[in-house]
């Protein structure tokens, strides 16, 4: 069962300009998407900075107005009005881009973490304190942090606090917003193994937002590249990443560089074939605008963004 | 030796001054001018204060023609006016009641345009195009001449009702510089994580945004602080202040334009013209090295 559907989501953002503020046209951030996450199963949205992607998180969890189309989540449509907001808010998370400005200053980690429970659950001071300890804990930070202040802990820890602080409540679904991407390599496995541990140990879902593809494919079960708004091309791992069929798709894995020096001239050689490709057949795969055309299916998983009559040419 | 002392002191600092509070404190201890100023102002108001205390403000006001004009005495520390009133008892009374409405003036116009700003700056959109033009209607008033206008209208003129109509045009400034900043504020990731937690708007706002911008708010508050200490003065010195019942720094000012008072009888004006500089100063002074501290390029250490 998906626990998260999305149908033809559209959030554009009006450009407003002259005397009376007209709105004179719409940047398309996000235009017409559509994929589904299963429980427990990590669903990976990659692309170019300005791509939309962050958009579609901020989308799903309210923090950016959607514009058309549908969400529901476990089932119910978040974008009606009538539905339990506050209920949806319990159950759907988020950790942030950069773990230097997620966390108020002014905060002592109690407070930050304790935050949500002070809102959803109604715990005396004790029960409160024995929660962080515990969650605490599971970010692997001792409860002596407790009092502390953000400016006291680096930039891994900083987004273990925002990790502890989005599991709280026991989320279903936790949209994580590039949350490796502000720290340094070493970091990054540290905290992605640890999101990993986390999904095994408390049945997590994930959305996860990235523009690094090594992670990507070292994270997620299935993945969606994006362009402009667009959806390019979808599948799972293995069908995005030993099979990509969409030219932007072949461009972005080309360009993973390869360890093995013995394998420079063969990846040289498949750099300029796919740049060949692009030059040649480039109107086959983007519109005159520039954008990507209407998703086709190729298997049952894998879909790619291509025009009707290309596949015949093919 | 002293270096690692002041190593481990500075490092201890950075522990516990995550307030910012205290960045404010030990750069105000640092810049001398400012300690200074700060010392000189609490002296003075716990001396105004306290000596109003015993003062009958009745005796002071009241006429006296046979003592007109005189020098000083040892009856009267710093002479008398031209109704034979003792100086010194009109600089403390006037001090006192310019301080006491620059307080409230300070505080009043603070919270409205503080809680205005952050409403604005954080809801943003039309609440935002609405509230400020609001502001901006208060803020095109004739500001002088509408006072006036107050203050020839209500009959019973107190520092209360002083003070609330300068505050209804004074909060606008601390408004603005409180949404802009708000306007930054909201963007920050640390606000977006609260509304995904289901902290409501309220809360946000007092709880998340405001300690963030505190500093700003003290800084403004005192430099509002030195401007609103002198308004009364203004005011009473062109005739549209308090009655002659009431003591007042302006007052005594505007005995100098009388030819004959400036050039003979300097005790009557000095005293209240020293000490509207030494108050405006003193408190601008303090203000501004706040400012400096809440600027990392500009502090002093």
């Amino acid at each position: 069962m998906s626990i998260l559907e999305v149908t033809n989501l559209k959030i554009h953002f009006p450009i407003k300009t002259g005397l009376f503020n007209r709105t004179v046209n719409h940047i398309k951030a996000v235009d017409g998407v559509s994929f589904q996450i299963e429980q427990g199963k990590t669903y990976g949205l990659v692309g170019e900075s300005g791509s939309g992607k962050s958009t579609i998180g901020r989308g799903v969890i309210g923090l950016e107005k959607i514009t058309s189309g549908k969400v529901i989540f476990n089932g119910v449509d978040i974008t009606s009005k009538n539905s339990n907001r506050k209920e949806i808010r319990k159950n759907l998370q988020m950790i942030f881009q950069d773990p230097y400005s997620s966390l108020n200053p002014r905060k002592r980690i109690l407070d930050i973490i304790a935050e949500p429970l002070r809102n959803f659950e109604k715990l005396t001071k004790k029960e409160e304190i024995k929660r962080v300890e515990e969650l605490l804990e599971l970010v692997g930070l001792s409860k002596e942090n407790m009092m502390k202040y953000p400016h006291q802990f680096s930039g891994g820890q900083r987004q273990r606090i925002g990790v502890a602080r989005a599991i709280a409540l026991k989320p279903k679904l936790i949209i994580a917003d590039e949350p490796v991407s502000a720290l340094d390599v070493s970091v990054q496995a540290q905290v992605l193994n640890f999101l990993q541990d986390i999904q095994k140990e408390l049945g997590l879902t994930y959305l996860f937002i990235s523009h690094d593809l090594g992670i990507v494919k070292h994270f997620c079960d299935e993945i969606s590249i994006m362009y402009k708004g667009r959806y390019v091309e979808q599948g799972t791992i293995e069908e995005i990443f030993n099979n990509p069929q969409h030219i932007y798709t072949k461009r972005l894995i080309s360009a993973i560089p390869d360890m093995n020096p013995s394998n420079r001239d063969k990846q040289f050689r498949l750099r300029k074939k796919v740049q060949q490709e692009f030059d040649q057949r480039y109107h086959d795969y983007f519109d005159s605008e520039g954008l990507a055309y209407g998703l086709k299916s190729v298997s049952e998983t894998h879909l790619v963004a291509l025009q009707e009559d290309v596949e015949k040419v093919w | 030796m002293e270096l690692d002392k002041k190593e481990t002191q500075s490092q201890q600092n950075m522990e516990h001054n995550s307030t910012g509070l205290r960045i404010l404190w030990t750069e105000l201890v640092r810049d001398k001018l400012a300690l200074v100023s700060l010392i000189m102002l609490i002296v003075i108001v716990v001396f105004v204060y306290g000596i109003s205390f015993v003062m009958d403000q009745d005796e002071i006001v009241k006429v006296d023609l046979f003592s007109i004009h005189e020098p000083p005495s040892k009856e009267f520390i710093l002479g008398t006016d031209y109704g034979g009133r003792d100086v010194f008892g009109q600089l403390i009374i006037g001090t006192r009641n310019s301080l006491s409405i620059g307080f409230i003036v300070t505080f009043l116009s603070g919270v409205i345009g503080v809680i205005f700003g952050l409403v604005a700056g954080y809801f943003g959109g039309h609440i935002d195009n609405i509230l400020m033009r609001v502001l901006d209607f208060f803020q095109v008033l004739p500001f002088i001449m509408l006072v006036i206008v107050f203050v020839s209208i209500v009959p019973n003129y107190t520092i209360v009702a002083f003070s609330l109509i300068f505050t209804a045009f004074s909060w606008m400034g601390i408004a603005r510089l409180i949404r802009s900043k708000a306007l930054q504020e909201k963007e920050l990731d640390y606000v977006q994580a609260s509304k995904t937690l289901g902290t409501s708007h309220f809360k946000i706002i007092f709880r998340e945004v405001m300690p963030n911008i505190s500093s700003l708010i003290i800084v403004t508050m005192t430099l509002n602080l030195a401007s609103n200490i002198g308004l009364e003065s203004g005011l009473s010195f062109l005739g549209f202040g308090f009655p002659e019942s009431t003591p007042s720094l302006g007052t005594l000012l505007s005995y100098a334009t009388n030819p004959q008072t400036l050039e003979n009888r300097w005790w009557i004006w000095v005293p209240a013209a020293v000490m509207i500089l030494v108050l405006m100063l003193a408190v601008r002074n303090v203000g501004e090295a706040l400012r400096r501290a809440t600027d990392a390029r500009q502090r002093k250490g």
